[in-house]
Parts: C-alpha cells; structure tokens; sequence
C-alpha cells in the first residue's frame, strides 16, 4: 500500500495531469465570468468544451475547408518551414560554437553579434528580412533559424568551455592532436548542452515562424490567426490554432528529449537507475 | 643535502631533478616560491613517494616531470631526455586525486581511450582492455558507465586505463586520497601487484605517512614553505608487501622515522 502511494507520488505522469487540471480549472473559473459579463465571449474566451467541439465541426468556416482543416492545411506550410529553419539554425548554432571554441578572436567577434541578435525584437527583425527576401516561404526560415542559432550556438558553447582542467591534462599527458581533442573530449561533452539548447529552440523556431506569417496573406497559421481575429472567418479557427500551436511547442520539446534519450548512453544509464529505483 | 645526492650511484638513473625550482606569481603580482632548489635522482623500476604536508610543492614536482609546467630554473630529465620529448613519445602515464573517467564511455572503453589515441587497431586495444580488467578486477563491468561504479572502483578503472599503454613512467598524484581507509588498502595492494608485474617507475604524491611507507622503495620528504626537499628516506621493508606489515614495529619505526624528516622536527 505505502509502495503504491510512493509510487504515485513519485510519478511523473501524475505531477503533469495535476499540472493540466489546473490550467483546465483555471481557464474554465475564467470562461464563466466572461460568459456572464461579455456581449461576445467566444471572442474573448471560450469554454474548453466549445473549442474541442470547433475540431471537431465538419461545417465548412472558410473556403469550404472546416476549422480542423484550415489548421492542418496551413499547419503544415509554417512547421516545414519552421523545420527547416531550425534544422539549418541547429547546424550554423552548433558550428560556430565549434569555431569560437577554436579561436578566440572568432570568439571575441561573435560575441557581440550573438547578443545583438538575442536583444532584436523578432517582430522587428521579421519585416526587415521580408523586405529583404521578398518571400514569406524564406523569411520564415531565416527567421526561425536566427532563433534556433542563438540558444543552440550559446549552450553548445557553454558545454564546450564546462569540460574539467584534468581531461585535457590526461589527454595532453597522450599527446593527443587537437582533432583527437575536439572528437574524443569536447563534442562528447558538450552533447547534452547541445540538446538543451535543442529543446529551447524548437518551440521558439516554431513561434517565429507562426509569427512571420501574420505579415503577409500567402496562408500559414500565423495568417489564419490574423484573418480569424479579423473576423475574416470562424474566430475558433483563431481558438483552434492557439491550442494547436501550444501542443506542437510542447512535443517539439519533448521529441528533442526523446532523440537525446536515442542516442545518449548517459541518458539509458540515468533512466535504468532511475527504474531500479522505483521498482 | 649531500646525502641525496650521494645516494646509490650504482642504480639506472630514470628521472633527474636537477636543481628545480618553480617561482608563481600570486593574485598581487609577488612572487611565491613552490619548489626552492629540489635536486634528486629516480631510479628505473622504482616506487618513489613524494611526500608532505599541502602547499609543499610535491604536485608542482610531479608536473615538471609530467611536463605540465616548466621549471622556473633548473631542469628535469627523463632518460636523458625533456620531459616534453618523453610526452610526445606517450611513455607517461597519469593518475589524477579524481578518476578524471569519461562519463560517455564505458568502463572498457575509457580504458582503451590512449591506446586508440596512441593508434593500436581495434582488436589490440579491445584485448588489452580486457587485460587490464581482469588485473584490477573489473572484467564484470566493462560495458557499465563509471556513474554506475563506486568511486574505489573508478579509480580503478583510472589505474588500469594508465597502465593499460604500458608506460615506462607512471606518475600518480594522490589517487587514493579520495578514497575510505578499507577501499584504499585495497587498492594499494592491487597497486604493489601490478607494479611488481610490470616493473615500470612509479612516482606517487601522497600527503600520507602510512600510505608512503607502505608502498615505496624511496620517500622523498618535501616541507613546506617554500619546497624543499629535506630528506630521502628508504624503506627497507620487503616486497610483495602484505597488509600485516603495517602492524610491524619496524612499520611503525619507518613511519616515525619519515615524521621526524620534515624540517621543523615532528608535525
């Protein structure tokens, strides 16, 4: 019995579904008093009910598609760009964090740059880039990727410089080559700070690109978003894509744990112990 | 002074401290002195304790020979050669105070880590892993990660790793000092052991009396401050060495006879 009730409340799974309940309770104590004092509540906020109904809806809302539709059709122009950007983000990030390793001087230009880019405002640097590209389908990529860059860039760099003054001794004590150093010793180590800037990202690169498509009409969430806030059509297409959106951040996050968990043997070790432990 | 120097001429001369001293400057920019003028021989095939008190200087003598510091005046020579020269021909090995393990590689494979660096085929590297496994009594852990291993069985593993590319010098800065008393008189055995099979010069840094005793052929006694070295004291017990000497009067009287060696009489 005692182990039972250890068992639960160690559980992960039990924290989370406490967690949701709460945010389910919240909103809904929210959802009535708009009810009961707005003239249009559904456009300020709905109950969870109606939005899980809108998915559900097969009446057409906008180009005889239906709210499912709408979401799914553009869902996919903006996550394979987001995608993109963030696969090409990922990769120059990681690079560069290899580089400023490498050489301090390329470390002391970077520098700078990388916190400019943290201290411009997306919103503002997504114009700019249109403008720039004269493509929405390219500008949410480079956007997404310039988000993905910089904590993937900075994390992977804050691994690089973590690794402990004796492994260097001990493979200096080798006379191992500078190749051997970065192959055997430092990307090893800095994998798993890699993946946390992974997890930061990913939501992020999908923000960014959601938030450049309200710039122009060509389609994508963040243009249905808008079009829907117009009233341009169904404003569940709006509710619809926010809960969407928020399901999409939190498993883009989550698959980047799960290919840590893949192929890191750190992760198999911890997880094993971890199972050793509760059972 | 002249005692060391005068010290069993007849015997191969693998190291010589010749006249070391190392000077670091502190945060305010003064010098402060680590080794003042050490001058002795290590002979080949021996175990050679460098002992005393922290802030002697024994670490900062281990590193010149280990070439990971440079002598502000007066040199080492390792068989005639730099130290650097003696790197870059991988003929030392290293055991740090901390296992110093590679989180993401097995036990085998942190073992194999300098032989793949130093170019051995998959297979060579593969088999003497599995050698030194079985000599430091690892063989069932191979294919764990050290976070799973204690911390005596992690230096464990930083031993065999160190031997493993069979160096002609094994240089040891207190790796046992980690460790509990019962781990630590274990490992000391297992130590004498390989030792006495490989016959390679082992030079140890201990900051412990008993410990020094009963591992070496020659203490080198350095007191603090600055590092000097105030005597060379030999350890006359036989080898293979058994944990029932320890109780020995004659144990006890080595060991007091190094106390009364540091500079200032007993500590």
């Amino acid at each position: 019995m005692m182990k039972a009730i250890n068992k639960i409340r160690s559980s992960k799974a039990l924290v989370m579904i406490v967690w949701v309940l709460g945010i389910l309770v919240i909103w809904e104590i929210f959802a009535f008093v708009v009810v009961a004092t707005k003239r249009t509540p559904e456009n300020v906020l709905p109950h969870i009910w109606q939005i899980i109904g809108s998915f559900f809806d097969p009446k057409p809302v906008a180009n005889g598609m239906s709210c499912t539709q709408i979401v799914l059709v553009n869902a996919g122009q903006t996550l394979s760009r987001a995608g993109q950007g963030f696969l090409i983000g990922t990769i120059v990030g990681f690079l560069l964090a290899i580089l400023m390793k490498l050489s301090r001087i390329v470390e002391k230009i970077a520098a700078p740059y990388l916190m400019l880019i943290q201290l411009i405002p997306i919103l503002g640097m997504a114009p700019i880039i249109l403008a720039m590209t004269h493509d929405i389908g390219s500008s949410r990529i480079i956007i997404a990727a310039i988000l993905t860059f910089y904590p993937v860039a900075t994390n992977t760099l804050a691994g690089l410089n973590s690794v402990e003054k004796a492994k260097y001794e001990l493979l200096y004590s080798y006379a191992a080559k500078k190749t051997t150093i970065y192959f055997k010793m430092l990307i090893p180590s800095c994998i798993p700070y890699f993946f946390t800037g992974l997890k930061i990202a990913a939501p992020m690169a999908i923000t960014a690109s959601i938030l450049v498509d309200t710039l122009q009409g060509d389609g994508g969430l963040g243009c249905m978003l808008s079009q829907s806030l117009k009233h341009a059509m169904s404003i569940y297409v709006f509710w619809d894509i926010v809960v969407f959106s928020a399901v999409i951040g939190v498993l883009s996050c989550s698959l980047m744990g799960w290919i840590e968990n893949l192929i890191s043997p750190l992760k198999r070790v911890e997880r094993k112990a971890k199972k050793k432990e509760a059972s | 002074m002249s005692e060391t120097n005068a010290y069993n001429p007849k015997k191969n001369i693998e190291i010589a401290i010749n006249n070391v001293s190392v000077v670091f400057k502190d945060n305010k920019g003064n010098d402060v002195k680590a080794l003042d003028n050490v001058d002795f021989d290590i002979h080949k095939g021996e175990f050679i304790s460098l002992l005393g008190p922290s802030g002697c200087g024994k670490t900062t003598l281990l590193r010149t020979i280990a070439d990971l510091l440079e002598p502000t005046s007066g040199n080492v020579r390792v068989s005639g050669m730099t130290p650097k020269e003696i790197r870059l021909m991988q003929k030392f090995g290293i055991v740090f105070q901390s296992p110093v393990l590679f989180e993401w590689r097995t036990v085998k494979k942190n073992i194999e880590l300098p032989l793949e660096i130093m170019g051995y085929s998959k297979k060579d590297s593969s088999d003497r892993a599995d050698e030194m496994l079985e000599i430091v009594g690892l063989t069932k852990f191979a294919n764990h990660y050290p976070q799973q291993l204690s911390g005596g069985m992690q230096q464990r593993v930083g031993i065999a790793r160190a031997f493993g590319i069979r160096p002609e010098i094994l240089l040891m800065d207190e790796p046992f000092s980690a460790l509990d008393e019962f781990t630590k008189e274990k490992l000391h055995l297992d130590l004498l052991r390989i030792w006495e099979k490989t016959n390679k010069t082992i030079v140890f840094v201990t900051h412990n009396i008993q410990e020094a005793v009963f591992l070496s052929n020659r203490i080198c006694v350095l007191s603090p401050p600055p590092g000097r070295l105030s005597a060379v004291v030999d350890v006359d017990l036989p080898y293979p060495r058994t944990t029932d000497m320890r109780d020995t009067p004659h144990f006890g009287e080595l060991v007091s006879k190094v106390r009364n060696s540091f500079e200032g009489g007993s500590l």
